[in-house]
């Protein structure tokens, strides 16, 4: 999808529905991730959250990436699957889905989610302005996958490193491995990144103070960042060598 | 005559006493421990405790050396900022629980034992914190064991058991006359080396929750790695009692060593 997005010639989209509560069931807090993380990827993306209102007299070129969340797997396909309730907020957009991908069922798209499970447990983090020592970040998402702190289904995340770099931290308990995917843009050597981070998990029996006592010890100080960012900044204010 | 090593307990009473216990089974009446009796594990006295009350003779590893001397290593003993900081909390809730005679005698073992042609380690003959890893360079290994004077080496720290022959050694030397006019190769063939790694007791990583240690046939010199099945569960549940990160729990119960070993793993701090 990114693929698609990024090869349109016309102009390109997102928006995130808000979805429907139901009962006993948590939506996960997406904390502005994928679309930070897509803004990154494809730097002229729009941001339809915030011109959602214009979407039907937008230019016939526009290709719109929608996110749709519901807590049920449809029994249909395309947009009869879509669930009543979020169809009338499409119907208000007066939008009608060129194409409607689910999960489980769709190719494009993980065959399994987080959909098969009841009573999932949200838990977000913001982390703007926090810095990861890298080595620490590694061990803290890997005793999160396997289940140090509870039993985790979902977890995404953007997360800032000491060098300029972020990463988009991606994984689901249906998908082999976990995806580090990292970000075009790279913050400059002066002081905390402005950038959006926050972490999202999804899953059963949380321990949330688990994950925030060990985020803790992962972040770092302003000192250590410094000890980091100097010697970027030196070579920085090198002039290049000449030809 | 057989011969148990053991070693990296780990404060891991459950684990110590399934291995004495594995050991006591096989009539095997002499065993040497190669240190790191305490550090993350949640019984530090009964760990010391039992090792004195079995007389076993020890040397010194090299959490005993940082409760006894204080943490003055530079911060290269840890991966990681956050294994760095589950360190010292270990270390500290160590410190604050060992009993000053337990103390005492962590401070009277010495860094290594020496048995005829045997010699008995932690880490490596130069220090408590060097890890001999079984992938080391093949002359780097062969120093270690030649400079100390040994035949075999039995050695800890890694939590990885192996045993590692060195052979077809030798060292080739030119010899200059004192006129300059001429000059001799010599080549020195070196007799068969080993380090055996006896693997840890309390905190394995070699990718089992099982204890680790070796048994040394002094006869005829086979070395057989051994592997303990132990109550994981009940040290699980002192970590917890005892206030310590849950997260050593979980990791002790997976498998999964407290905390990574260092990147540069061959490095030696220098203090």
């Amino acid at each position: 999808m990114l693929h698609e997005l990024k090869n349109h010639r016309g102009a390109q989209g997102y928006l995130r529905l808000t979805g429907v509560p139901a009962e006993g069931l948590e939506h996960g807090c997406d904390s502005g991730i994928d679309l930070a993380y897509l803004q990154d990827q494809i730097p002229d993306l729009r941001d339809l959250s915030k011109s959602s209102q214009d979407l039907a007299n937008d230019t016939e070129d526009l290709l719109a990436l929608i996110e749709l969340p519901q807590f049920h797997s449809p029994e249909d396909s395309g947009v009869s699957g879509v669930d009543p309730r979020i169809r009338s907020q499409l119907a208000e957009l007066q939008l009608r889905p060129d194409r409607v991908l689910h999960f489980g069922q769709d190719e494009g798209l993980p065959r399994q989610d987080t959909l098969e499970f009841s009573r999932l447990e949200a838990w977000s983090c913001q982390l703007q302005g926090r810095v990861w020592d890298p080595n620490s970040l590694s061990s803290f998402w890997f005793e999160l996958v396997n289940g140090a702190y509870g039993d985790v289904y979902r977890a995404k995340g953007l997360m800032n490193l000491p060098d300029g770099r972020a990463f988009f931290c991606n994984w689901m308990v249906s998908q082999s491995g976990s995806q580090f995917l990292p970000l075009e843009q790279l913050a400059p050597p002066d002081g905390r990144p402005n950038r959006i981070s926050a972490l999202v998990v999804q899953g059963k029996a949380l321990d949330s103070n688990g994950i925030r006592s060990t985020i803790a010890d992962c972040l770092l100080t302003d000192a250590v960042l410094e000890l980091h960012q100097a010697p970027q900044r030196e070579r920085q204010s090198q002039p290049t060598p000449a030809n | 005559m057989h011969h148990a090593v053991i070693s990296c307990l780990h404060a891991n009473l459950a684990a110590f006493e399934a291995v004495l216990e594995d050991i006591d089974r096989q009539g095997i009446e002499r065993i040497t421990c190669l240190g790191d009796l305490v550090g993350y594990g949640p019984q530090p006295n009964e760990v010391v405790e039992l090792i004195r009350h079995r007389a076993i003779p020890t040397c010194q590893g090299c959490w005993d050396e940082d409760i006894i001397d204080g943490l003055n290593a530079c911060e290269c003993s840890y991966p990681s900022q956050l294994a760095e900081r589950r360190g010292h909390r270990a270390h500290q809730w160590t410190d604050e629980q060992l009993s000053q005679d337990n103390k005492d005698f962590l401070a009277t073992l010495p860094t290594s034992l020496r048995r005829g042609r045997q010699l008995f380690v932690h880490g490596s003959p130069n220090s408590q914190h060097e890890y001999l890893l079984p992938d080391m360079d093949a002359f780097a290994a062969l120093e270690r064991v030649e400079t100390a004077g040994a035949d075999t080496l039995f050695c800890g720290h890694t939590h990885q058991p192996y045993v590692r022959e060195l052979r077809d050694g030798s060292i080739r030397v030119r010899v200059q006359s004192s006129d300059s006019s001429q000059s001799a190769e010599q080549e020195l063939k070196l007799p068969v080396r080993r380090i055996v790694n006896a693997g840890s007791v309390g905190e394995p990583r070699h990718g089992s929750t099982k204890a680790t240690y070796v048994i040394h046939d002094e006869d005829n010199g086979s070395v057989e790695i051994k592997e303990v099945s132990y109550d994981v569960e009940r040290t699980c549940r002192a970590i917890v009692d005892a206030g310590l990160p849950e997260v050593f729990a979980w990791r002790l119960s997976h498998g999964f060593e407290y905390a990574e070993r260092a990147e540069d793993a061959s490095h030696v701090c220098e203090r």
